[in-house]
């Protein structure tokens, strides 16, 4: 088949297609699908006894709003990289709360290290949130992957690793709302941990998660 | 160099407008559309390839890109520059394309010794026949493989193929194409 002829069966086939509206647009549709889930797995577990006085920790907040502010970021970079011509230096909108996040969690092990040595390390071992969060962050990811979907992303390992810390940080936030006992270092391992382990993951088999047809060749 | 800058933006702006009416079902402005860019994506791609100092049939590169434009038309902003978002095709086609082709440079030989048994009568039975044909539609590479083993084997129509695929008819048809081009390279004259 010639150019020309190609051209002539695309154009005279054509039929309309719905725009892909604006990552901002489904970043709202996202956060509409997922924090009424959230809100209802929070409210199925109950809010933690201590959440008053965790709200009035300045720790809490910064390492909770840094989670939360991950999880938007990321969504939003995801949605963004899912058009051609996405430059990937936009992507870096999430390193910046994803690296509040773990400094935030890691100044915490410090001063836990300090009043306790090795002890605080104890908590690691007796407490793991992977399911948890894995748990919480489910809807959130599906609901992303489906939205990804309709996309089209020329890199899909940075579109899922992405995709994946949004859905992860995120879980992690709303996780904090209802699961007590989480020391710095719980959060370091086994919260910020998860995400970046969950991200290389999704990276890892991307493409085939985030798979369009018109990204592969034809022969 | 103004100029040239101009133009681009020029070109860019009207192309914008055709992909625009092309995603609301206008033909015409499609066709015009492809017909313009094509060329371009050849220079383009030509460019890349001999920086890579890759020879490939420019032909089935730029097909290959406006088949990705064509699946892809759907995620094109209006409101922003068509040229970031085509550039950013081609230059996905050219690169998926050189990774192909080093993966399957990898794992082929070239075989220099002709096979001894064309002349006798056992290489052409028509059992024989069968058997070269299935070993070469299974050396196919995986697109072009798919539509020979739907359009051909299992007979299903363009449209049945499509939606059992995902992939469109133009870009089934071409693989169709370049399935029967292939075989016939494979299995000689």
């Amino acid at each position: 088949m010639n150019t020309d002829l190609l051209i002539q069966e695309l154009s005279s086939g054509l039929a309309p297609v719905k725009r892909l509206a604006s990552p901002g647009r489904r970043l709202g549709l996202w956060l509409a699908g997922s924090v009424p889930v959230l809100a209802a797995i929070t409210g199925f577990f109950g809010l933690r006894p201590d959440l008053a006085q965790c709200l009035a920790d300045n720790r809490f907040i910064i390492q909770n709003g840094a989670a939360l502010l991950t999880g938007l970021a990321a969504a939003w970079a995801a949605l963004a990289s899912s058009v051609p011509g996405f430059k990937r230096s936009r992507a870096m909108v999430a390193l910046v709360p994803a690296l509040a996040w773990l400094a935030s969690a890691g100044e915490g092990c410090w001063a836990e290290w300090q009043a306790n040595g090795w002890s605080s390390l104890d908590s690691v071992v007796h407490q793991k949130c992977l399911p948890e969060i894995v748990g919480s962050g489910l809807v959130p990811a599906l609901l992303l992957t489906l939205l990804l979907r309709r996309g089209l992303s020329l890199n899909p390992a940075l579109t899922a690793g992405l995709a994946a810390l949004a859905a992860a940080a995120t879980g992690s936030a709303a996780l904090a709302l209802f699961h007590d006992g989480d020391t710095a270092w719980v959060t370091l391992t086994w919260h910020v941990g998860s995400a970046a382990g969950l991200s290389a993951l999704a990276s890892a088999f991307g493409s085939r998660l985030l798979n369009h047809p018109a990204t592969s060749r034809p022969a | 160099m103004i100029n040239d800058r101009a133009k681009h933006l020029e070109d860019s702006a009207r192309w914008g407008a055709w992909m625009q009416a092309a995603q609301d079902g206008d033909q015409v402005a499609y066709g015009r559309l492809l017909a313009e860019v094509a060329p371009v994506a050849r220079r383009m791609a030509a460019r890349q390839l001999a920086a890579s100092g890759v020879a490939e049939d420019m032909e089935d590169v730029v097909q290959e890109i406006l088949l990705t434009l064509h699946g892809a038309r759907h995620t094109y902003d209006p409101a922003r520059p068509f040229l970031p978002w085509f550039a950013a095709i081609v230059d996905h086609r050219v690169k998926d394309g050189l990774r192909s082709r080093r993966r399957h440079q990898g794992r082929e030989t070239d075989i220099d010794a002709v096979p001894e048994t064309f002349l006798s009568q056992a290489a052409n039975t028509s059992a024989t026949d069968r058997m070269d044909l299935g070993k070469a539609v299974a050396k196919l590479p995986a697109g072009q493989r798919q539509a020979v083993e739907m359009l051909k084997i299992k007979e299903m129509s363009l449209a049945e193929a499509s939606a059992a695929s995902g992939q469109s008819v133009p870009a089934l048809k071409v693989a169709m194409h370049r399935a029967l081009k292939t075989l016939k390279g494979m299995l000689g004259p």
